[in-house]
């Protein structure tokens, strides 16, 4: 498709377990270094999960002024208000007063902060009788109204993290929260595209923010059996592609990207690092609990993302795939990439990301994205690691272990979510 | 601005409200100003700083899902996932679409959701034992080792806030984009303005737009009554919410979902859909200074978009918050844009407010007046407030002859959706 106004990337920033800026995260992603490590959010000794990849040394008194005002906030509102304020700052906008305003939207894939546990819990707890399942409301409400903050709580509502970044940044335009599983920052992006194409802003900050590294997060998730359980060896758990993948590991963090239409950056000289080509959405309509088997959603998704972007299977040269590290995941990966790709499919590198970043649910998709990028820009792609035993339905190049040198011009992020959620963005290098 | 050659148009309605199950009832009720706030029944409220809300009287779900295997994915769904499900499947039904009939590829679900709390009784025992003593603490530790077996396997599916989206994609069959949107009170109707740009740039013809909240159970109340201003006036329940009253001191809790059928006009055209109006144009921004700057701004960016004057505009569906500073803030955007005239309407003071639910539940009610060319009245609003400069219609229902009308919603943090409505003239 020809798209008459042309999106750029101008800026990014990140908080990840591997690095608080992007260019932190890719060097650690070249090394094949592990964010994954024990808990240490909360006492997770007990959990059937006890490992996760979380961001260290966090400081929001680092990133921005007066950080006391966020306090009621949840990590999730915290890494956003620093990795938003790193991609306003690297493309130029931050406090620039020559734009309008109003131009300048927020576009946010960020999950809901985490519950009061002690709290919560507690009240409940002295509802219920010893006995049964059945919690008096009376005797929760008296608990739950004395002991819950009311700060807390409201800070927990998913529009208050695009909300604090707008008026922290000075962010007018259009103003966007979704939640679509672990495929909200890719969805976000792709359609924070389609709000500047079709010229209701001039840029868009977009992006995620997320940690579901919690007791009910890490609760929810080990019921579903999807977490990997390798507690004896927390850095080789993520494992996509391997023959021997239990489960996903649980990382947060935050990630952003600056999209500006391309006159607009030209104009007042923005560095533009890429171009975002293509973007697809589809939904399997198959099962809350699983993907569809085939790849259904997934195929129909890269292929919109292909014809958005005015590109053939063959002009795409890396793949960063969704790659979970669950046996479902992975093998329908695989089988969509092959659908899509055909014989190609077996020449086209892939790799994961989440083998070293874990998976930062909301984040997910935007911090992928921008790995991408840096592989256009440095000519390095990130590998696989923990990648031992090959499956034989996994049978494509996934880069493993070890970095790859490669002339990349178009690369392929997924993300696909919970309930069937499918996302595909394409970035290219960016030539005038 | 791209071409935008691509017209969409309303072809299905369907809602769940305290006033009203089906669109029908609903507007009917609107235009008697019927009240569906009454003292809680779902639990005792005695506990509750405020004790009344909006419920759905009835909601049997089994009414409007009748296969075997989507009854069976009941039990994973919270209330408020049902009720969103529930008014997605009438919406296409109203529309009568066919699943089989309608490209699966083209056809996708953008929704409007908050948080959806856990019921108590899905971790009551978990925490229960847990406890390390008869009042507690609980134990992180016993939680791990024995709490979470106790916990339903699936709890965390019932209660993400894709899932009526997701819920609805399998039901109906929709294989094309499928979005949630969770900024709040502005939640759906920002759905609704992105489904708008989907069928727009063609990547679907067919967009079911809806949004579900019921905050009716023990963990929502407690939160919200925590940090959201709720009305005091629980001894008179049908009058506590009082869209820009002089005496109005806050919201009460509506539960409600909605949904409608946006189809691009040439595909309803094709297979002679019945068409109830058309979104006209859609527009949004952020009033960062929370003093109504921006959200006029959006206003009048959405009026020229839908290339409607002022005088073209019958009346504006406000959010109608009934909050002293929401109220305020609103009627100084509305009454900047069309000076004190236009008829201000605002359906929140007959069922509440339903969060999430709310842009697309009230949008309805103004796609119907103009499909009836009847606008009903403002319920509370009995003595005007001065300091809310704008001509709320309150008495009795006016005959609608302009051809506009404009739907706004906007966040306590100043996200703020607007959309433009023209009445089809078949």
């Amino acid at each position: 498709m020809n798209h008459s106004r042309r999106v750029v990337i101008t800026g990014m920033g990140a908080i990840t377990p591997l690095g608080h800026t992007p260019k932190e995260l890719y060097a650690n992603q070249l090394e094949g270094n592990s964010g994954v490590g024990p808990i240490f959010r909360f006492d997770a000794h007990t959990f059937p999960t006890q490992f996760a990849s979380q961001v260290k040394d966090f400081d929001l008194a680092k990133h921005i002024r007066d950080p006391d005002r966020f306090r009621h906030c949840g990590l999730n509102t915290k890494f956003a208000l620093a990795a938003a304020k790193q991609a306003l700052t690297d493309s130029g906008l931050l406090g620039n007063n020559r734009v309008d305003r109003t131009a300048l939207g927020v576009y946010l894939g960020s999950g809901e902060g985490s519950h009061d546990f002690p709290n919560l819990t507690l009240s409940m707890a002295l509802a219920c009788p010893a006995d049964g399942y059945k919690v008096d409301p009376t005797t929760f409400y008296r608990h739950s109204l004395r002991t819950f903050g009311s700060a807390h709580e409201y800070e927990m509502e998913m529009h208050t993290t695009s909300g604090h970044v707008a008026e922290e940044y000075a962010l007018e335009g259009p103003n966007y929260t979704c939640q679509t599983a672990c495929a909200a920052s890719g969805q976000a992006v792709g359609e924070a595209l389609e709000l500047i194409r079709r010229g209701e802003a001039d840029a868009v900050l977009t992006g995620g923010s997320h940690s579901m590294i919690h007791p009910f997060g890490v609760t929810g998730f080990n019921l579903l059996t999807t977490l990997s359980m390798r507690n004896a060896e927390p850095v080789r758990a993520s494992r996509p592609f391997d023959l021997n993948r239990d489960g996903f590991v649980l990382g947060e963090g935050a990630g952003m990207v600056v999209l500006e239409e391309l006159d607009h950056a030209k104009k007042r000289g923005a560095p533009i690092y890429a171009e975002l080509a293509g973007y697809g959405t589809t939904a399997d309509a198959y099962r809350v609990t699983d993907s569809h088997p085939d790849g259904r959603g997934a195929i129909a998704c890269m292929k919109l993302a292909l014809k958005d972007a005015g590109l053939k299977p063959g002009d795409l040269d890396y793949v960063n795939a969704h790659g979970t590290s669950t046996q479902v995941n992975d093998r329908a990966e695989t089988i969509a990439i092959k659908d899509v790709f055909g014989e190609y499919a077996y020449k086209l590198p892939i790799s994961s990301s989440k083998s070293m970043l874990g998976h930062l649910i909301c984040a997910a998709g935007v911090v992928e994205l921008i790995t991408c990028v840096h592989i256009i820009r440095n000519g390095v792609m990130v590998p696989t690691i923990n990648y031992e035993t090959p499956d034989p339905d996994c049978d494509l190049d996934y880069i493993p272990n070890k970095p790859r040198e490669k002339h990349v011009d178009r690369a392929l992020s997924n993300s696909f979510g919970f309930g069937g959620q499918n996302v595909s963005l394409i970035v290219s290098r960016f030539a005038d | 601005m791209a071409a935008a050659a691509r017209r969409a148009v309303f072809t299905g309605l369907g809602v769940l409200s305290p006033i009203g199950s089906d669109p029908d009832s609903f507007f009917t009720a609107l235009c008697e100003r019927k009240s569906g706030v009454r003292r809680l029944s779902f639990a005792d409220p005695s506990g509750l700083p405020c004790p009344v809300g909006g419920e759905l009287p009835e909601f049997n779900p089994k009414k409007v899902i009748t296969n075997k295997d989507h009854l069976k994915s009941f039990k994973m769904m919270a209330r408020t996932v049902q009720m969103g499900l529930v008014a997605a499947t009438v919406a296409f039904r109203d529309a009568k679409l066919e699943i089989g009939r309608l490209d699966p590829d083209r056809a996708g679900v953008e929704f409007g959701a908050g948080m959806i709390a856990s019921e108590l009784d899905d971790l009551g025992r978990a925490a229960r034992i847990s406890m390390t003593a008869a009042d507690g603490p609980v134990s992180l530790g016993t939680w791990g080792e024995k709490g979470i077996k106790d916990i339903p396997p699936l709890w965390m599916l019932k209660y993400l806030p894709n899932m009526p989206s997701c819920h609805a994609s399998i039901t109906l069959d929709l294989r094309g984009p499928s979005n949630t949107i969770t900024e709040s009170d502005a939640a759906s109707l920002l759905a609704l303005g992105e489904a708008y740009r989907i069928v727009q740039r063609d990547v679907a013809d067919v967009m079911i737009v809806g949004g579900a909240e019921s905050k009716m159970n023990p963990l929502s109340q407690t939160r919200h009554n925590l940090f959201q201003q709720l009305s005091k006036c629980a001894d008179d329940p049908a009058a506590a919410h009082r869209p820009f009253d002089r005496d109005r001191d806050g919201s009460v809790l509506g539960e409600a979902a909605a949904a409608v059928v946006l189809e691009d006009l040439g595909h309803a055209q094709k297979r002679g859909a019945r068409i109830f109006a058309e979104l006209a144009a859609f527009a949004c921004g952020f009033d960062r200074a929370r003093d109504g700057t921006v959200m006029a701004k959006v206003i009048r960016t959405a009026l020229q978009r839908a290339g409607a004057k002022i005088d073209e505009v019958d009346h504006v569906n406000a959010q109608g918050l009934a909050t002293p500073a929401g109220d305020r803030w609103e009627a100084k955007a509305i009454r900047e844009v069309f000076g004190p005239r236009t008829p201000v309407w605002a359906p929140k003071g007959n069922f509440g407010s339903a969060g999430a639910a709310a842009g697309v539940v009230e949008l309805v009610g103004s796609v119907l007046a103009l499909d009836r060319r009847q606008l009903p009245p403002t319920r509370n609003c009995e003595n005007p407030d001065p300091d809310c400069p704008v001509h709320v219609h309150t008495k009795g229902i006016r005959p609608i002859e302009r051809p506009f009308a404009v739907k706004l919603n906007f966040t306590d943090m100043g996200q703020v959706g607007v959309a433009v409505i023209r009445r089809w003239e078949s």
